[in-house]
């Protein structure tokens, strides 16, 4: 297996806090990758400096071998790097339709006067990215509301349109930061079921922000556990629940009374 | 062709790129096809005055276009347009009287030239936001005006200067009517290009900006970048609406370009609807008969009470701020949203359950 993404001694400092602490892991390609951890323990930190929203006081950040830690996060885009929020972010005024165009954004090639002409290139090219943004509606079952302002629509909805404009990119890495919060039951498992659809269907890499400990264990290929700014764990589910320092951040040392 | 006036009550479309048609129905495109007719039949019906009137209202509707690219789609507020406009009209007066140039090179050269000065004074949008970048492109007007006064060798300062009417070939556009064609014109191509552009990749970041700057960083979107690029595309149409402007009043002076002109504009795209392009023509138009509308009132009025005119001179500024605030309270989308209503209302009547 080789890693899409090796995190090198990275740490993030804001003024007196230190977000993160030399945060070590690799991430195998085509696996998924849970990233878990206390309530401000640094995992969107993580996320924003994978992303290019943070950079990073230290470390090194490599895609497929390469540096990109210096990287503007448009430009990591082109890499084939898509992210979904945990508070979401979505285009408020714009259709879901266009929500998801815009996912493609970096994919795409008109500008001021081919696209203000609307003639040639400009319409080929909104038509053929239509049909692939149309696969993505498909796949998360959006066909209804393809023409809803986002901000009209349901919060569980907005979650599915969130993943599903990360994942109109076509990604090879999809960062998801907890898509299934504040979900019911139900909700949850169709989300499941997506993210295991982009791992199995599309051979998409995902890294996963969740707090549901259950269904983290059952999707995830290797986990790495932050608490305060530290790596205190990393490896497969198994491992990662033998872990005397995770068990100790998640449920407390045994004392004797 | 199926009945006009029949709507569609359903959704036929079989393609993407039916789906995607600027006017998706023969009857949108009838419908097109005879608002530009009924407007290009307004000179024979309307008097001088009208026709004049009607002109100042689509060269306005250009700009206006052009200031809600910038301020309704991509959510950057500028209260430089004023000064701007007069950066059009003194591009144009320059190159035409004083070097000679055609004025069908000119126009478009004023607008370049103001999308030029435009996009730099864009420059700060990247670090200011809202009220900040406000005053960052109250400066600009500051500044401009400035310039144009003072730069007395090539603007002609505070007397400024004065313009011709273009001419095709030997026929110049002298009367009211065959300006306000030529302003039709361009006012179309802005409709059209307007239209294109916020539905395609450029104007989908426009949005995506004004919505949620950061996700559209991560989403690839280089926010320098497009924050100027709105910035350009916003002065070009404003400077192409300022050339106009001159050629038609055929003078250009710095009082002409005040602070005011600014917030009338800013006014248009408020009362016509952030974000709409055919808001931004209702709110014109409304902006510029409205003097006309008051003025009218006011003389009816003073043949029936003579004292009340002192009072009523200045009306005008009193309903002006009047008609923006209860716009903002009550329909802050506009006339654009009022008419979307209306049209949802009729879609259905007199069956509306």
């Amino acid at each position: 297996m080789e890693p899409i993404l090796e995190v090198e001694g990275i740490s993030l400092q804001f003024g007196g806090v230190k977000a993160l602490d030399n945060v070590t892991y690799h991430i195998n390609k085509g696996e998924i990758f849970s990233l878990i951890g206390p309530n401000g323990a640094g995992k969107t930190s993580m996320l924003n400096c994978i992303s290019g929203l943070y950079q990073p006081t230290s470390g090194s950040i490599r895609y497929k071998g390469q540096e990109i830690i210096n990287m503007k996060p448009y430009e990591r885009t082109t890499l084939g790097m898509a992210r979904a929020f945990q508070n979401i972010a979505l285009f408020a005024h714009m259709s879901v339709l266009d929500n998801l165009k815009l996912g493609r954004h970096s994919l795409m090639s008109s500008g001021v006067f081919s696209g203000g002409l609307y003639v040639g290139k400009a319409s080929n090219e909104e038509i053929a990215h239509r049909r692939k943004v149309e696969e993505v509606i498909e796949f998360l079952e959006l066909q209804d509301i393809r023409h809803t302002p986002v901000g009209t629509l349901p919060y569980g909805l907005q979650k599915r349109v969130e993943v599903g404009r990360a994942l109109a990119l076509g990604p090879e890495l999809i960062l998801l930061d907890e898509p299934m919060a504040g979900m019911n039951n139900a909700e949850k498992d169709m989300m499941s079921s997506f993210i295991l659809d982009m791992h199995e269907v599309m051979d998409t890499t995902v890294v996963l922000i969740e707090h549901d400990l259950g269904i983290v264990m059952g999707l995830s290929d290797h986990i790495a556990v932050l608490d305060f700014g530290k790596r205190i764990g990393f490896g497969t589910p198994k491992e990662i629940q033998q872990n005397p320092d995770v068990i100790k951040a998640y449920i407390g040392e045994e004392t004797v009374i | 062709m199926r009945n006009l006036f029949v709507r569609e009550c359903g959704n036929y479309k079989t393609s993407y790129s039916d789906d995607m048609k600027l006017f998706g129905t023969s009857g949108a495109k009838v419908k097109a096809l005879l608002i530009v007719a009924v407007v290009a039949l307004v000179p024979m019906i309307a008097s001088n005055y009208w026709v004049g009137l009607l002109t100042l209202c689509a060269i306005a509707s250009i700009g206006a276009i052009g200031l809600n690219i910038l301020t309704g789609f991509t959510g950057q507020i500028s209260i430089g347009v004023g000064a701007f406009l007069g950066v059009g009209g003194y591009a144009s007066a320059i190159l035409t009287s004083t070097y000679g140039v055609s004025f069908w090179i000119s126009l478009p050269l004023a607008g370049l030239i103001t999308a030029v000065i435009g996009g730099l004074f864009g420059i700060p949008s990247l670090r200011l936001k809202g009220l900040y970048l406000a005053i960052a492109t109250l400066a600009a007007q500051v500044i401009i005006l400035f310039v144009i006064s003072r730069w007395t060798s090539v603007t002609g300062g505070t007397s400024g200067m004065t313009l011709s009417r273009p001419e095709i070939g030997s026929f110049a556009l002298t009367s009211n009517t065959s300006y306000f064609y030529l302003s039709i014109i361009v006012l179309i191509f802005t409709i059209l290009y307007a239209t294109n552009l916020l539905r395609t990749r450029v104007g989908r970041a426009f949005l995506a900006v004004r919505d949620r700057d950061i996700a559209a960083q991560i989403m690839g979107i280089n926010l320098f970048q497009y924050k100027v690029m709105a910035f350009a595309i916003s002065s070009f149409f404003v400077g192409i609406s300022g050339a106009l402007l001159a050629h038609y009043t055929m003078i250009v002076s710095p009082e002409l370009y005040d602070f005011h002109v600014s917030i009338e504009y800013l006014a248009m795209i408020l009362i016509g609807g952030l974000g709409s392009v055919f808001g931004s023509i209702l709110g014109a138009v409304f902006i510029t008969l409205l003097p006309v509308g008051l003025s009218s009132m006011v003389d009816i009025l003073t043949v029936y009470m003579p004292d009340l005119y002192q009072i009523l001179s200045a009306f005008k500024e009193f309903v002006f701020g009047f008609v923006i605030i209860l716009f903002l309270i009550f329909e802050p989308g506009g006339l654009a949203h009022i008419w979307l209503n209306m049209k949802k209302y009729f879609k259905l009547w007199p069956f509306s359950y």
